[in-house]
């Protein structure tokens, strides 16, 4: 058990508690505040990684910066999508949207 | 330096500062104070980090599950302080807790989701059921792995950062994805300015928006 260990087990509790929420969550809106969490732990896992072993800490350190702007794109395309549901279905219930058309 | 981590411990716990002195009486033979400090942060992320990821995904409320969203990305950033990468920890408040939240507040508000929407029921039982078995199925499987193996790779303690290595890196070594990352953004703005102002040109017949 090294710091190492530790801090991808928290890393592990995000992507966790962020597939749970996923499941459970009935809306669009709940199942994005999932995903973020568990892009999140992502990020902390790669950090962690990176910091504390032999590995390039510049790299590791990239690689989180361009999770989060990832994050930030899909978080603006999925408000869209969110916006373009309600309208079209008036709410946004992910199981009354399973359909492709 | 042990002085001045009791004097903190004193003003933020008060009874329980008794307690925790004792249990760092205990530990420190085999801990040196600056380790047994940063134990103690790191616990103290992990539960707020466990706080807010179960406020997030349990609240009923989705400005609530927003504001557990808020304190999960305040302790993964404290995991960036310690991991001694302040930079990303600074980053991680604004691109999150800045940026993204504030779309998620969006995309509350503009939905009529808030106490009485759609979140506030409960969900069914086979749901919890497939929720509690998504949450323990990651755990089962990558967690032995984790705990197995990851003590085997030599570990040494974070060395401080350089942010200007991290801009030398995005010019130079790692300058493509840089522009591409700048290129998803503009698309997905573009996108999603596209979505939204479709919607709110007056449909023709026959037309399938």
């Amino acid at each position: 058990m090294t710091t190492l260990t530790f801090f991808l087990l928290a890393a592990l509790l995000l992507l966790a508690i962020g597939l749970a929420g996923l499941i459970t969550r009935r809306t669009l809106v709940g199942m994005l505040i999932s995903v973020e969490l568990m892009l999140n732990g992502a990020g902390l896992s790669i950090v962690a990684a990176a910091k504390s072993t032999a590995a390039s800490d510049a790299l590791g350190e990239l690689a989180t910066l361009f999770v989060m702007g990832l994050a930030a794109a899909e978080a603006t395309l999925v408000l869209a999508m969110i916006l373009v549901v309600q309208r079209r279905f008036g709410k946004i219930l992910s199981e009354d949207v399973s359909l492709l058309r | 330096m042990r002085d001045s981590i009791n004097q903190i411990i004193d003003s933020l716990l008060g009874p329980l500062a008794g307690l925790i002195r004792s249990l760092q009486e205990w530990l420190s033979p085999i801990l040196p104070e600056a380790t047994w400090a940063a134990y103690l942060a790191f616990a103290l992320y992990v539960l707020i980090i466990l706080g807010g990821g179960f406020m997030a995904i349990l609240a009923r409320n989705l400005v609530r599950a927003m504001l557990g969203l808020v304190l999960a990305f305040l302790g993964v950033a404290g995991m960036y302080l310690l991991l001694n990468s302040p930079f990303l920890a600074f980053m991680q408040l604004l691109i999150y807790v800045g940026a993204i939240c504030v779309l998620i507040f969006f995309a509350i508000m503009l939905t009529r989701n808030t106490a009485e929407g759609e979140e506030a029921r409960f969900p069914s039982l086979p749901a919890i059921g497939y929720g509690l078995l998504a949450f323990i199925a990651p755990l089962l499987v990558c967690g032995p792995i984790i705990a197995l193996h990851s003590g085997q790779i030599d570990v040494h303690v974070p060395l401080p950062s350089d942010t200007g290595v991290l801009g030398q890196g995005l010019l130079s070594a790692y300058v493509i994805p840089f522009e591409l990352i700048s290129i998803i953004l503009l698309v997905a703005m573009a996108g999603a300015v596209y979505l939204g102002f479709r919607g709110f040109a007056p449909r023709k017949k026959g037309q399938s928006q």
